[in-house]
């Protein structure tokens, strides 16, 4: 489900533990941000609205995908 | 040489079937008892086979029509999937698709997903999406016969995969060569080699169908309902028959008693998409 | 040359089916996942509810709970059963009589339906009627009773798996014990390396693969446990052994609330496929370990 065992891509060495291809980083993205959305509305909602996790999660995506 | 741990393996594999068989031989015996008899100091011999468990199942009409389903639906699942499996895995192995390993993986992700997630989409278009005038898929045959391709087609290709991959393809293209086409190579030079190949999916995918519950049950109200789904309705049931419910339970797993021997070199290899192989 | 579109033809049957049957409910219930559907609503109709279902999900304790014992399940069912798997393969390498019998009936629980395998376990554990709780009782003065403690009946769906799924374990660690070379073994001997020392240093890292592929196959299928569980303890005491599986059927359909049941479902595939994943890089992906697949 998750992983590429052979994909077709150019494998990158960035910050990320593993070697990521464009997929497996866009992947670990959308990761991110639906676990970063579930975790505000849990325990952060109270006091800052969603808008600023989708912001967070957004910027945190775009360093993963460019960056991972 | 080691004659002495030679027999410890062996006695030590005695115990370890006795384990594996117990529950199912306790089953059995369960079946075999009166009601009387059921309760109390556990016995572990057959005293007299008490067959009328085994004759209340198997006169009652919605037994019967469980029955009857169930081996329409796997039989008609086995055929459909070994076939398309057939045609599907031929195409990946021998034609340069674009993308093909990635089809692969992609019917992977189809078994591996929980199907209690799916439960409530497939439910929805079941009953309101996948309908033609009055007729819905809904609580049909033809409706678990489709759907259990979404996780046996994927085990069959994997299964297939192999056995295609180990068919020259010298073979194949000699035909193409001498004028037959698509068609005729299947039929006359894939099929012919790959029978016990495609017998074996042929008959796992049958018991996985025949196994299959939670779509069943989810899926089906009257008319399609299959042999597992009746097994499990002794639960809910108060005041459970015990030896009835054993006498449905045996009858569930004869299936598997009986392919055991034909298929057990394979179903590892199938189970693990070929990840380990014998 | 062939031509590629004859390839496609015969692949689109298949195609077609696995879309319509596995992509279409996924993307069907992305979409009502994010809408307030309750057939037996005010407003039974659905319509567009944005995040609410998931906001609800948070902190829907029961929900939590039951991802808790899910998970608990999955770690202790797939740890017992590797070890002990990995015990029996070493037993099945060795030669001893009748041995391709035992290995027929080691397969047998493989091929069983798993709802029959519930069945036996309840005919195994019913007080009054199975040996289990007459001997439990009569031997060690053990009061079991699978419909009052939750203990007992999470741990006996633990057994139940183990018995069900070791013979998988035995039989993949087999595969991979028999393909090994002899080489490296013989040398270790030589070198003088006890067997704990041969373990750790020779057949562990050359067993890697097959056990983490093994892992990987058994967590998904744990995770997703529900017909022999449903059958042994029907999901209690209370909701002690109510996996997520369980708890999406058992709760969620009755109550005919489709953008929450659609919402919750997501979030369980969302949890298997992260699960999964963090397995699959923790284990096999690392950057220290040569790529290979």
């Amino acid at each position: 489900m998750a992983e590429q065992p052979k994909q077709s891509g150019v494998k990158k060495t960035g910050f990320l533990p593993i070697h990521t291809n464009a997929f497996d980083r866009v992947f670990i993205g959308t990761i991110v941000f639906v676990a970063v959305h579930l975790f505000w509305m849990r325990f952060l909602e109270v006091h800052l609205p969603l808008f600023l996790a989708t912001i967070l999660s957004v910027v945190i995506g775009w360093i993963i995908v460019a960056r991972g | 040489m080691h004659k002495q741990s030679r027999w410890r393996s062996f006695f030590f594999w005695i115990a370890a079937s006795f384990i594996t068989l117990f529950p199912i031989y306790w089953m059995f015996l369960i079946s075999a008892k009166s009601r009387v008899e059921m309760y109390g100091k556990p016995t572990f011999l057959i005293r007299s086979f008490f067959s009328e468990n085994y004759i209340k199942t198997l006169t009652d009409p919605s037994f019967q029509q469980y029955m009857l389903n169930s081996i329409i639906v796997s039989t008609a699942n086995a055929l459909l999937v070994t076939t398309l499996a057939l045609c599907a895995t031929y195409a990946l192995s021998r034609f340069k698709l674009v993308g093909k390993e990635n089809i692969f993986f992609w019917t992977i992700t189809n078994r591996m997903a929980p199907p209690a997630v799916f439960l409530l989409p497939l439910f929805l278009l079941f009953t309101q999406a996948f309908t033609i005038g009055e007729w819905k898929l809904y609580d049909t045959r033809i409706g678990l016969i489709l759907l259990y391709c979404v996780f046996n087609l994927p085990f069959a290709i994997w299964t297939l995969r192999s056995v295609i991959d180990g068919i020259p393809k010298e073979l194949d293209e000699a035909a193409m060569i001498d004028g037959a086409n698509t068609w005729q190579v299947m039929t006359r030079v894939i099929i012919p080699l790959a029978r016990p190949g495609l017998a074996v999916t042929a008959i796992l995918t049958w018991v996985f169908a025949w196994n299959e519950y939670l779509f069943a049950a989810t899926l089906t109200s009257v008319k399609a309902r299959t042999i597992t789904t009746g097994l499990a309705e002794f639960v809910t049931v108060t005041g459970t028959n015990w030896g009835q419910m054993a006498a449905t339970a045996t009858l569930t797993l004869l299936p598997a008693l009986l392919f055991l021997g034909l298929v057990q070199r394979h179903i590892v290899a199938g189970l693990t998409f070929g990840a380990v192989k014998e | 040359m062939r031509s590629q579109s004859i390839g496609w033809l015969l692949l689109a049957p298949t195609l077609i089916i696995l879309v319509i049957f596995g992509l279409v409910p996924f993307f069907y219930v992305l979409v009502v996942g994010f809408t307030e559907w309750n057939a037996f609503a005010a407003n039974p109709g659905a319509h567009f509810y944005g995040v609410e279902n998931y906001r609800h999900l948070v902190f829907d304790e029961q929900l939590l709970y039951s991802l808790w014992i899910t998970l608990r399940f999955a770690f202790f069912a797939v740890l017992s059963e590797i070890i002990l798997g990995y015990f029996l393969a070493q037993l099945m390498m060795k030669d001893f009589p009748l041995k391709g019998f035992f290995r027929t009936i080691h397969t047998l629980p493989l091929m069983v339906a798993p709802i029959a395998v519930g069945a036996t376990w309840r005919l195994l554990t019913v007080p009054g009627l199975g040996p289990v709780p007459y001997y439990l009782d009569r031997w060690f003065g053990i009061d079991y009773r699978l419909g009052s403690f939750a203990d007992q009946a999470f741990w006996t769906t633990v057994l139940m798996d183990v018995w069900h799924w070791t013979p998988l374990v035995t039989l993949t660690l087999l595969a991979a014990l028999s393909s090994l070379p002899k080489e490296p073994f013989e040398q270790a001997q030589i070198d003088g390396a006890n067997r704990f020392q041969i373990f750790r240093h020779v057949t562990l890292p050359m067993l890697k693969p097959a056990i983490l592929a093994t892992v990987f196959i058994r967590m998904m299928d744990a995770l997703r446990t529900v017909d022999e569980v449903w059958m042994l303890t029907g999901g209690g005491p209370a909701a002690a052994t109510r996996y997520i599986g369980l708890y999406i059927w058992r709760v969620v359909f009755p109550k005919t609330d489709y953008g929450y049941g659609s919402a919750m479902s997501l979030l369980a595939l969302y949890l298997t496929i992260v699960m999964c994943w963090l397995l699959y890089v923790a284990l096999v992906a690392r950057r220290d370990l040569p790529k290979g697949d």
